[in-house]
């Protein structure tokens, strides 16, 4: 069952329509964790993006070569390395990048949402599909942890990405883990009610 | 049956292609990542002493790095300490076994090239050939004297402590008489925006200036940061006159730790580990430094 989507609605369907943190509810864990900041979110963000770009596309290469019943196996083997060939590379060639982006990428291994895309997406598309669609859940992600770390830093420290913008801190209860989950509701609501409100608009126009 | 094979066989090859990438990605990067690591350590030990690349360190200045380790021989423990000593116009390592009571046992001349003694292997070939069995050794710490000339200006000791959450590497400088003279938290896995903040000047630089004695009667108070103290903490060169530095840290020389908001346990955590290290690399040098002017070890410090 093959996608029809152009690229283009691949890009949007991970951004809105499937973004994984506020729609699939997927990777709630690490993404509580860390986006605490700005720049915290953005760097697991980019790491994200990377390994689900590498992983869909090896998916999709070798996909019928799967046998399906160890599946799951190779999608963990595959995020792993890629994951590990990631980290070996950066703390080699781009050591300052590393610095910052260094214990992000371990925690990738264990993401939920990258597993996911490869088994709903990957295994039945080809290379140049999965690739956009990688992209565009990659995005999906780094947009939800970025808009998680923006209200979370602002809350919590005053700060936006390092800088002080308030010069106070108005809740220091949004920089611990459970405040996150708090943001990832609030944020779920807005995007469930501008659904509500677009479908409303289609219907009338229709 | 067939079905088991074939997966057995498909797990297997996947599993042999994965390990082969992941081989051959860490044999071509493992030495740039190693030379970064060193680069990295230097960069933050030249720092801790005041140096950097504007500021680079005069010539005549020098690091010696000094290896400690617990020997064990039937039952009986000794500390053995690889230490730098002069042989005419080179450089060596000896191994200096020191009894429990302080005394000097043994003085070994060990077959290890200073520049290659950075490298565990290398030391523990070299220790082998004359601590080897019956006797064990086991590789406990470092430290590293910073000389400039034949003078001692500082210590860098690096050290690990348990935090709130994980463990927390730091590097301490201390000047020859055990004042706290720099300070740099190499990991910790704190609690972003509690815990963590023990990276942030306004914490950390609290133990700077504070003397041997300070150190050990340091607690840790729950109050907030007077505003003056923590600008004087956060600044930078040229933001206060010499004058004022100079009254704020008369001000607050015996003031404890204050500890972080809503981070209590790591502000504990970490001034007690700071404390146990100072006191701890002050006895041992005590003692080390005792038996080198003893015995007069040429040590190379």
């Amino acid at each position: 069952m093959e996608t029809t989507k152009t690229p283009l609605q691949l890009v949007v369907n991970g951004l809105l329509n499937e973004n994984p943190i506020f729609r699939l509810a997927l990777s709630m864990c690490p993404a509580v964790g860390i986006s605490t900041t700005v720049m915290n979110g953005l760097m697991l963000g980019v790491a994200v993006l990377f390994v689900q770009v590498c992983s869909s596309c090896t998916i999709a290469l070798i996909k019928n070569y799967i046998h399906p019943r160890i599946r799951i196996p190779t999608y963990t083997l595959t995020i792993a390395t890629w994951v590990t060939v990631i980290d070996l590379v950066l703390s080699a060639y781009a050591p300052v990048a590393y610095k910052a982006m260094g214990i992000f990428i371990k925690l990738i291994v264990a993401f939920a949402i990258i597993t996911m895309r490869l088994e709903v997406f990957a295994c039945k598309n080809t290379v140049g599909k999965s690739f956009w669609d990688g992209i565009g859940m990659g995005l999906g992600f780094m947009f939800g942890m970025v808009t998680l770390g923006f209200i979370r830093e602002l809350l919590g420290m005053g700060t936006l990405l390092g800088h002080d913008v308030l010069g106070f801190r108005p809740l220091l209860f949004f920089a611990l883990p459970l405040a996150g989950f708090f943001c990832v509701g609030f944020m779920m609501a807005v995007f469930n009610y501008v659904e509500l409100v677009f479908n409303r608009m289609k219907k009338k126009a229709g | 049956m067939r079905d088991i094979l074939r997966i057995t066989i498909g797990l297997t090859i996947s599993c042999l292609i994965a390990a082969l990438i992941m081989g051959a990605v860490f044999t071509v990067t493992d030495k740039a990542k190693k030379h970064n690591e060193q680069m990295d350590l230097k960069k933050t030990m030249l720092g801790l002493l005041g140096y950097s690349e504007t500021h680079p360190p005069p010539p005549e200045f020098k690091l010696f790095q000094v290896y400690r380790y617990v020997i064990d021989d039937k039952g009986s423990q000794y500390i053995g300490y690889m230490v730098p000593v002069k042989k005419g116009k080179k450089e060596a390592y000896a191994l200096l076994v020191i009894d429990l009571q302080g005394n000097l046992k043994k003085e070994y001349d060990l077959a290890i090239k200073p520049e290659k003694a950075i490298q565990m292997s290398e030391r523990h070939t070299a220790l082998q050939e004359v601590v080897g069995p019956p006797k064990t050794f086991t590789y406990a710490d470092s430290f590293m004297v910073a000389m400039l000339g034949t003078k001692r200006t500082a210590y860098l000791i690096p050290g690990e402590f348990h935090g709130f959450k994980s463990f927390i590497r730091v590097m301490l400088a201390l000047n020859p008489s055990f004042t706290v003279t720099g300070i740099d938290i190499l990991e910790q896995e704190e609690d972003p925006g509690l815990g963590a903040e023990i990276v942030e000047d306004y914490f950390k630089n609290q133990f700077i200036g504070k003397t041997y004695n300070e150190i050990n009667k340091l607690k840790v108070i729950k109050k907030p940061l007077p505003k003056e103290y923590r600008e004087y903490l956060e600044r930078e060169k040229g933001m206060f006159t010499r004058q004022q530095v100079e009254e704020i840290r008369k001000k607050y020389e015996d003031a404890d730790i204050y500890a972080l908001t809503g981070a209590t346990i790591t502000s504990r955590d970490f001034t007690g580990g700071i404390k146990n290290m100072v006191r701890k690399f002050a006895y041992r040098t005590g003692i080390l430094d005792r038996v080198i002017t003893r015995r007069n070890v040429p040590a190379a410090f």
